[in-house]
C-alpha cells in the first residue's frame, strides 16, 4: 500500500506560520507521515521547539506517524548533544537519522534514514537494515536504474521525493548570511526572508538554484507524478514549499489512487508553484534540471 | 612539541607519484583509472601496473601509497568497487581511502589487514560519526571535511579512537564532500556516482566580443571581461546573480592554503596533512610538496615558517584559510 | 628530527631538464627551416615518442581518435595532432583553415610549451587568457594529463631512438638527418632559454617571449609566403631501416 509522506520543512518560516502549517496537515492533508524537525541549521531549531509538542500532538491525534528528523550536518558539539537528545533510547521518539552519526545512535533500534545519508547501493541499504533502519528515503541524484536494483532487493520500505524543491548541496556556510556581508554567527537569520529559498540566477539572467541558508536546493520543483506509480517504492515524499501543500497532497494522493494523470497533475500542480519550473532529470539520469517527458524515454 | 604530522601528497599519474616521493611526501594517495575514485578524469589515474610500479618505488624510499576508492558504488554493480579494494590489497597498498558504508563493509569482511582510512567523501564531521566507522570498519584514520574549525578538530581529537587527516593545500570544497549533487543537477554527471565534479565534457568557453563566457553544460558559470583572469567553471566557484546582483555567493576562485597554521593543526592533535590535486601536474606536485616538507620539518624543530616556504606555495593565487578560521562560515 | 630534502638524480633531471615536447620543435621555426622539411622530422618524433611512452597514448585512449590543433599564434604553422592508436600523426600546417579538429589549443608558443611540458597544470590552463581553447574541453584535459604523465623529452627521446652518433639508422635519415643536427642544437638552445631557474618569473618570461618574438618576426619573412591553405607534404617512411 503506498503510502504518502510530507518531509520537513526545510526553510525558516516563522514559528506560529511553522505551528499552523503543521495543524493543517494535521487536519486536512491525506498524508501518512509526517516528519517534523530542524534539518538544515541549528540556529533555527530554538525557534521551532517550544511549539513542537502541540504539532506533534495535533499530528497523532489525526493519526500520522510522527518522525523526528535530525540535522543533516553536524558539526558543533551543542548540535551533536541535540541529536543524541533526540535519538535516546528514553526519549521514545521514531527519527530519522540525516547524518549517519544518528543512525549509530539509533542502532539495534527501528529507524528511518533520511535522504542526507548516501545510500546509492544494496550494499550500503542492508548494512542500514541490519542496523535497525526500517525505512530509508533516497537520495535525489538516484537513477530509476538505482532506485529498482535496491526495490527490487529490499529488506526495508523505502521512500522518494516525487515533490518540492530538491536538496543539492549542504555547507558549513551560510550563504543567506554571506548574501547580505554576514557570517553564520552573526547572520540576523537572513534565511528568514525567503520561505521558499532565495532564487539564484546565472549571469544570463536565467534560473540556476534557490539557496536556504547553508543550504542550496534545485531551483526547480521535483515532479515525479508521472513516475511514482513504476517505481517500486511504497513512500513517496512531499517537501514542503510556501504553497497550499494539503492541495498538493491531495494531487499525489489521487495518483496513487489512480483517480489523476500525471498530465491533470502537472496542469493543477502549476498552480501551487507556478514561478518553478518542474524537473524529474536525476530520474532519468541526465541532469536534474531536466524534465523529461516519460513518453520520450525508452525502457 | 607534538610528534611530526605526515605529509600525504597526491598523484594523478606515475610521473606525479615519483615527483611527490622525490620531494618528500610521507604518503602519497592515488586512484585506480576508472569511477571508483573522486578524481576520475580523462586521461588521469592509475592502471594495476603503474600502480605496483608506483608502490614500489615508494616503498623504496618508505613512503606510503595510500588508494582512493572513495566513490559510491552504482546499486547493482559494486564490483568495480571490491576488484578495486581486491587489487589494492594484492598490489600491496598501505591502505585505501573509502566512502561507501557497503565497501567499507567489503572490505573489513574480506581484507581485514588491509588498513582502512575514511575519505573526506564520507562526511564523517562529528565524534558519533567517526566513531561508527571506527566500530564497524575498522577505520584507522578519518579525512576530515571542510566544515570544522582548528578549535573543533581539537576537540573532536581529544574524542575519537582514531587519526585524523585534515586538507591543507588546494582546490577548496565549499559543500560538505559527499554531500553535493550540483554537479549532477547541472550536468547529470555526479562526484558521488561518477566521481567527477563540473566534468570537463560539459565545459565550455564562449567569447561575446571582449568578454569570455565560461559555461557548464548550459549554465553560465562566470563572465571575465577583458584582461581579467579566467576560472575553470567549477559551480561552487561561479558568479552569479544575487537579488539581481553578481556576487560569488558560494566562494571565490580561490584555494585553501594553511601552510602558517601548521603549528596550530599539530596542538590540534592532528596526525596527517593532506594536498589537494591529484588532476594537477607533476611540476604543480614537485612544488607544493617541497614547500609543506620544508615548512613541516620546520615545525617538527620549533623554527617559524619561513616567509620563502610560504611565497613558492602562495604565488599568484588568491588563498583561504577556509572554515579553519570560524569567520569563513 | 629534521628530514634532509630527498634529491635523487631523477628529481635534478626533472629540474634540470623540461621534458620537451613534440611543440619544442616549434623551436624548429626559429630557423628559417622550409615547412617541408619539417614533417620528416616531425614525424619521426612521433615515432620515437610513441615507442618511448606507450602510455600516453593509452591514457588518451578514452576519447575516439581525437585530433588537436596546437596553433602557436607568434609561429607560422599550426600542428595537428591525431592520436590514432596505431598511427599517431603530428602534421604542420601552414593554414589550418577547413580541419576539423577535436579540440584547438591555441596560444602563444611559450604558453603552449609551458602547458604541454606539465609546467601550467591541469587547473591553471584555463586561468591564461593567453590560451585559447576551443572545441572538446574533455579531449583537451585528457591530453594534458598524458602529456604531464608520460614525462616527455624530446631531445633525449629522439637521439635514444636514433641510436649512437653514425648509426646506420642516423646515416640512413637523410634529410631529416641534416635538419636534425641542426633542430637539436635549437632545441638545446632553446632548452637551456627555457629551463633558466628565472623561468617562474613573469620578466624573465615576457623578456624570453620577446627574444622568440624577435626570433619569429625575422621567420615570417621566410618563404612559407603563398602556400596558405595547404598541409605540408607528409613523408610517407620515416623509419628508413
Amino acid at each position: 500500500m503506498s503510502k504518502l509522506t510530507l518531509g520537513p520543512v526545510l526553510f525558516n518560516w516563522p514559528p506560529e506560520k511553522w505551528r499552523d502549517f503543521y495543524f493543517r496537515i494535521a487536519d486536512e492533508a491525506p498524508v501518512d507521515v509526517v516528519y517534523v524537525g530542524e534539518a538544515v541549521c541549528s540556529k533555527r531549531a530554538p525557534f521551532f521547539d517550544p511549539v513542537i509538542p502541540d504539532v506533534v500532538e495535533r499530528l497523532e491525534e489525526a493519526g500520522k506517524e510522527v518522525v523526528f528528523s535530525t540535522l543533516a550536518l553536524i558539526m558543533t558539539e551543542r548540535e551533536m548533544e541535540g541529536v543524541r537528545a533526540l535519538t535516546a533510547p528514553e526519549a521514545g521518539l521514531t527519527v530519522e537519522a540525516n547524518d549517519i552519526s544518528a543512525a549509530a545512535l539509533l542502532k539495534g533500534r527501528p529507524h528511518v534514514i533520511g535522504p542526507f545519508v548516501n545510500v546509492y547501493n544494496e550494499g550500503t541499504l542492508s548494512y542500514l537494515a541490519r542496523q535497525g533502519a526500517v525505512r530509508v528515503c533516497l537520495p535525489g541524484e538516484l537513477p530509476r536504474e538505482s532506485i529498482e536494483v535496491l526495490a527490487a532487493g529490499k529488506t526495508v520500505d523505502l521512500e522518494v521525493q516525487v515533490f518540492g524543491r530538491l536538496p543539492l548541496a549542504i555547507s558549513a556556510r551560510c550563504y543567506h548570511a554571506r548574501a547580505r556581508g554576514l557570517t553564520k554567527d552573526n547572520c540576523q537569520y537572513a534565511c528568514g526572508d525567503d520561505p521558499d529559498g532565495m532564487e539564484l540566477e546565472t549571469l544570463a539572467s536565467e534560473a540556476f538554484v534557490a539557496v536556504n541558508g547553508t543550504q542550496t536546493l534545485s531551483f526547480t520543483c521535483c515532479n515525479l507524478a508521472a513516475e511514482m506509480n513504476e517505481m517500486g517504492v511504497e513512500y513517496f515524499r512531499l517537501s514542503p514549499q510556501d504553497t497550499d501543500m494539503v492541495a498538493a497532497a491531495r494531487i499525489f494522493r489521487e495518483i496513487l489512487d489512480g483517480k489523476e494523470s500525471a498530465e491533470g497533475a502537472d496542469d493543477r500542480l502549476a498552480d501551487l508553484v507556478p514561478d518553478m519550473p518542474y524537473s524529474n532529470g536525476f530520474y532519468y539520469g541526465v541532469e536534474g534540471t531536466a524534465f523529461t517527458d516519460p513518453e520520450s524515454v525508452s525502457e | 612539541m607534538s610528534a611530526t604530522m605526515e605529509l600525504v601528497c597526491p598523484a594523478g599519474t606515475p610521473a606525479s607519484l615519483r615527483a611527490a616521493v622525490d620531494a618528500g611526501a610521507d604518503a602519497v594517495y592515488v586512484g585506480f583509472r576508472d569511477e571508483t575514485n573522486a578524481r576520475n578524469f580523462p586521461g588521469l589515474n592509475f592502471s594495476r601496473g603503474e600502480l605496483a610500479d608506483g608502490v614500489a618505488y615508494a616503498h623504496d624510499r618508505n613512503v606510503k601509497v595510500l588508494v582512493a576508492i572513495n566513490t559510491f558504488p552504482k546499486a547493482g554493480n559494486p564490483g568495480p568497487w571490491m576488484k578495486a579494494v581486491d587489487d589494492a590489497h594484492e598490489i600491496g597498498a598501505d591502505a585505501v581511502i573509502l566512502a561507501d558504508i557497503g565497501v567499507a563493509d567489503y572490505a573489513a569482511r574480506n581484507h581485514a589487514d588491509l588498513r582502512r582510512h575514511l575519505s573526506v567523501q564520507a562526511s564523517a564531521s562529528n565524534p558519533e560519526a567517526i566513531r561508527f566507522y571506527a566500530e564497524a570498519f575498522g577505520i584507522k584514520r578519518v579525512v576530515l571535511p571542510r566544515v570544522l574549525t582548528v578549535a573543533e578538530i581539537a576537540a573532536l581529537n581529544t574524542q575519537i579512537p582514531v587519526e585524523t587527516e585534515v586538507f591543507v593545500f588546494g582546490g577548496l570544497c565549499v559543500m560538505a564532500e559527499g554531500r553535493c549533487s550540483l554537479s549532477s543537477y547541472i550536468t547529470g554527471i555526479s562526484p558521488n556516482k561518477e566521481g567527477v565534479c563540473s566534468p570537463a565534457s560539459h565545459v565550455r568557453y564562449e567569447e561575446e566580443g571582449d568578454v569570455l563566457v565560461t559555461k557548464l553544460g548550459e549554465c553560465t558559470v562566470n563572465r571575465f571581461s577583458a584582461g581579467e583572469p579566467a576560472g575553470y567553471p567549477t559551480l561552487c566557484k561561479g558568479r552569479f546573480l544575487v537579488k539581481g546582483k553578481p556576487q560569488y555567493l558560494f566562494e571565490e576562485p580561490t584555494s585553501l592554503s594553511v601552510i602558517h597554521m601548521l603549528p596550530e593543526l599539530a596542538e590540534a592533535g592532528v596526525t596527517a596533512l593532506k594536498i589537494e590535486g591529484r588532476q594537477r601536474g607533476r611540476a604543480y606536485v614537485a612544488q607544493v610538496v617541497a614547500a609543506f616538507r620544508k615548512a613541516l620539518d620546520a615545525v617538527a624543530t620549533g623554527e617559524p615558517v619561513s616567509a620563502e616556504e610560504l611565497a613558492t606555495v602562495t604565488e599568484g593565487r588568491r588563498e583561504t584559510a577556509g572554515v579553519y578560521k570560524r569567520d569563513w562560515r | 628530527m629534521k628530514r634532509s630534502q630527498p634529491q635523487t638524480k631523477r628529481s635534478q633531471a626533472q629540474a634540470g631538464a623540461p621534458p620537451l615536447t613534440p611543440f619544442l620543435l616549434a623551436g624548429l621555426a626559429l630557423r628559417p627551416v622550409p615547412p617541408a622539411l619539417l614533417q620528416p622530422f616531425l614525424t619521426f618524433s612521433m615515432r620515437a615518442i610513441e615507442r618511448r611512452h606507450p602510455s600516453l597514448f593509452e591514457r588518451l585512449s578514452g576519447v575516439e581518435e581525437p585530433e588537436f590543433l596546437i596553433d602557436p599564434t607568434d609561429l607560422p604553422f599550426a600542428f595537428l595532432l591525431s592520436i590514432d592508436p596505431l598511427l599517431p600523426t603530428l602534421t604542420a600546417y601552414t593554414d589550418a583553415e577547413g580541419l576539423e579538429p577535436t579540440a584547438t589549443i591555441r596560444g602563444p608558443l611559450m604558453t603552449l610549451v609551458h602547458l604541454l611540458e606539465g609546467r601550467i597544470d591541469g587547473d591553471a590552463m584555463f586561468f591564461s587568457r593567453d590560451l585559447v581553447i576551443e572545441g572538446d574541453t574533455e579531449a583537451v584535459v585528457a591530453l594534458r594529463n598524458a602529456v604531464d604523465g608520460a614525462e616527455i623529452d624530446v631531445v633525449e627521446d629522439v637521439l635514444a631512438f636514433l641510436g649512437p652518433l653514425g648509426s646506420p639508422a642516423r646515416i640512413a635519415f637523410q634529410v631529416g638527418a641534416a635538419i636534425f643536427s641542426r633542430a637539436a642544437t635549437d632545441m638545446e638552445t632553446l632548452r637551456s632559454a627555457l629551463i633558466a631557474p628565472a623561468l617562474k618569473r613573469s620578466e624573465a618570461q615576457a623578456a624570453e617571449l620577446k627574444d622568440l618574438e624577435d626570433k619569429v618576426a625575422g621567420l615570417s619573412q621566410e618563404p612559407r609566403r603563398g602556400r596558405r591553405r595547404m598541409p605540408v607534404k607528409k613523408t610517407k617512411k620515416t623509419d628508413t631501416e
